[in-house]
């Protein structure tokens, strides 16, 4: 079942960070892959592949109770377009306007059945100027809202500053997302290797990763810039409870939660359950076992905004097997 | 196996089926009750008892969308924005281009209209070019004249936009209701306009007094509408049976829906109302086709199942053939004429 389905990268980034000379990289590098790349129509440059389609953007609310579910409508009529000629492309890119909100792109790929069905999200790139990133956070939601979504972010035009300023900026952006994974480069030089075809929605992996400075003290500051927390447990998960709460919380909260990803222990269950949610929207799944001997750690990440971390700690605490 | 042998009775004794390698948009027959099955890869297979069947390339990249054409032929759209016409003998003719945009949606009238919807914009020809273009909101979801032709129905986000053809000035009657629309149908008597939406429902609008219809409790997202000769039903894919709403009796407000055909927990994929009688048939996502009798329940297996979902599915106008296509590219059709 997996197998048939078609891996989709989704490209953001803001006006003039260098997303389309990547774009155009990835389609000229000599690699006998096809794909079928889906552009928004004020495109700044011009695209060269076979299949090109032009996307209006456009986003419409679900009627589902979830007061923040928008998804992608010309996404999800472009994906069953392309699905009815499988064989032909080997992924697909989708390019998203410089001041898009990434959610509704990454809704499309929880909500319809049949973009499931058709296609798996690989990995959100967003391509980010390593000179002017400081400035954009500072005046746009979208542009931290970018790099929260991302799990790759290329960190462009790395000729324009200094080593200082590039860690800097490297430091800001783990601030705000400290698991996506960061790739320096100056014009969009990033091996094709480094963007397309990993897998990245693999939650397991990204939450191996254990940012140390995530560790710190429970406090709870009210701002509006996007951060995130983790938290472990080592007892089992009671199923119910998690399930429980989570609803609640993301009903309650899930505006401010920009991506929820967690891997789970439940009581009497040798399989681990991946879990995740963009906003409102949840989806999660069994992946492998867990080998003989190994830790049976819970981990769940939040990022978003005005996170309450002691009662998210506590929240998540709760939900561990009595005994 | 003697469940298998049964639901391939029909097809072995009365019918054909091939494997034509790629994705059926329309198992499409035309006017006069001539057979095409058109392909996403540009391909349309003109179907026949005897063998070989002929083909012919209407579009180099890929197919979208397949409908009949006035009053014999048919007519597709392509992703490369062309709008073609393919003659019962063969013949391929470019009746409009739009310059690489995908025609998501083609429909037709045998009183010399035909649509293409290309994203928010609804272009309407005639017999000697085009008439005229209508503008949505959005991008048009679906398309659909009335039974005379008088009238055309575009499905978008928050609606619908019910227009006359032949208005001097045009101006949409707008059918609201929040979601994104696709699917859309009108009920024979023109009467009623029942749309498929994103979110697992229905709506619909009686054209009278705007009432509003929700119908829903689909498990799944409905792709094929398509209401009985006479209107009194609505039959409806996205769940695992045939779903028929009353268009009678008050209905369908207030009724609970009749389904048929159900319990081997695979999703129908698509409905097609016989033309005259008040039979639906139907094909399933894991490529089985059947013909259910309404009034009775009684189900009559056509195709067995082949693991494709079924894609295409629709009755010749004589009522006399059934033609069905799947994901994968099977394609086929069955002789119910009596002998």
């Amino acid at each position: 079942m997996s197998d048939s389905q078609i891996p989709v990268t989704v490209l953001t980034g803001y006006l003039g960070a260098g997303k389309t000379t990547l774009l155009n990289r990835i389609l000229s590098e000599n690699h006998g892959r096809k794909f079928a790349v889906v552009i928004n129509e004020f495109g700044e440059l011009g695209v060269d592949n076979d299949l090109v389609v032009d996307a209006d953007e456009e986003v419409f609310e679900m009627n589902n109770g979830c007061i923040c579910c928008t998804v992608r409508g010309d996404l999800i009529r472009i994906i069953g377009g392309l699905m009815k000629r499988k064989g032909k492309f080997d992924g697909i890119i989708v390019e998203t306007t410089g001041l898009a909100d990434p959610a509704p792109v990454a809704q499309t790929f929880f909500v319809d059945d049949d973009v499931k069905r058709a296609t798996k999200l690989d990995a959100i790139v967003t391509v980010v100027d390593a000179k002017h990133l400081p400035a954009r956070l500072k005046d746009s939601s979208e542009a931290q809202e970018q790099i929260a979504f991302a799990d790759i972010i290329v960190l462009n035009k790395m000729d324009l500053v200094s080593p200082a300023e590039a860690d800097e900026v490297e430091a800001l952006i783990k601030q705000i997302n400290p698991y996506a994974e960061i790739r320096r480069s100056t014009k969009s030089d990033v091996p094709l290797d480094a963007v397309i075809g990993r897998d990245a929605f693999n939650l397991a992996r990204i939450l191996e990763k254990e940012p140390e400075f995530l560790s710190g003290e429970d406090h709870h500051e009210h701002d509006s810039e996007v951060n995130s927390v983790s938290f472990e447990v080592s007892k089992p998960v009671d199923a119910e409870k998690f399930n429980a709460w989570i609803s609640q919380l993301l009903q309650t909260k899930g505006q401010d939660l920009l991506r929820t990803k967690g891997i789970l222990h439940y009581a009497g269950d040798k399989r681990r359950f991946a879990f995740q949610a963009v906003h409102m929207i949840a989806d999660g799944d069994y992946i492998g076992e867990v080998k003989e001997g190994d830790p049976r750690r819970s981990k769940i990440v939040f990022i978003g905004r005005d996170l309450n971390r002691p009662q998210l700690r506590r929240g998540f605490e709760a939900c561990q097997v009595d005994a | 196996m003697a469940e298998v042998a049964e639901s391939d009775f029909l097809l072995a004794q009365r019918g054909v089926a091939r494997e034509l390698g790629a994705w059926v948009i329309g198992a499409v027959f035309d006017a006069r009750n001539r057979l095409a099955f058109a392909l996403a890869d540009g391909t349309l297979h003109l179907a026949a008892t005897e063998e070989p069947w002929s083909s012919v390339t209407a579009h180099d990249a890929g197919l979208l969308s397949a409908c009949a054409d006035m009053q014999e032929g048919w007519l597709t759209g392509g992703d490369d924005g062309t709008l073609m016409r393919t003659a019962p003998d063969g013949t391929v003719t470019k009746l409009a281009d739009y310059k690489g945009k995908w025609i998501d949606h083609v429909a037709a009238h045998d009183s010399g209209l035909r649509a293409a919807a290309v994203g928010k914009a609804l272009h309407l020809l005639g017999p000697g070019g085009p008439l005229k273009t209508l503008t949505h909101p959005s991008s048009v979801g679906g398309i659909a004249f009335d039974a005379k032709g008088k009238r055309v129905a575009a499905s978008h986000y928050n609606g619908a936009s019910v227009w006359f053809v032949g208005a001097k000035e045009d101006k949409p009657r707008v059918l609201e209701w929040k979601g994104s629309h696709h699917a859309i149908a009108f009920s024979p008597d023109g009467t009623h306009v029942v749309t498929a939406m994103q979110e697992p429902s229905l709506h619909g609008w009686r054209l009278t007094d705007g009432q509003h219809m929700r119908m829903s409790g689909y498990p799944g997202k409905t792709r094929s509408l398509s209401f009985t000769a006479r209107g009194r039903w609505l039959a409806t894919s996205g769940a695992e049976s045939i779903v028929l709403w009353p268009f009678f009796g008050g209905g369908p407000m207030g009724k609970a829906p009749t389904e048929l055909a159900g319990g081997d927990e695979v999703f129908c994929s698509a409905v097609a109302c016989h033309p005259q009688h008040e039979v639906v048939a139907a094909g399933f996502g894991d490529g089985l086709v059947l013909i259910a009798e309404i009034a009775s329940g009684k189900v009559v297996p056509v195709a067995p199942p082949t693991g494709s979902p079924v894609s295409a599915l629709s009755w010749s106008p004589n009522g006399a053939l059934l033609a069905f296509g799947t994901e994968t590219g099977r394609a086929g059709f069955v002789d119910l004429a009596r002998r």
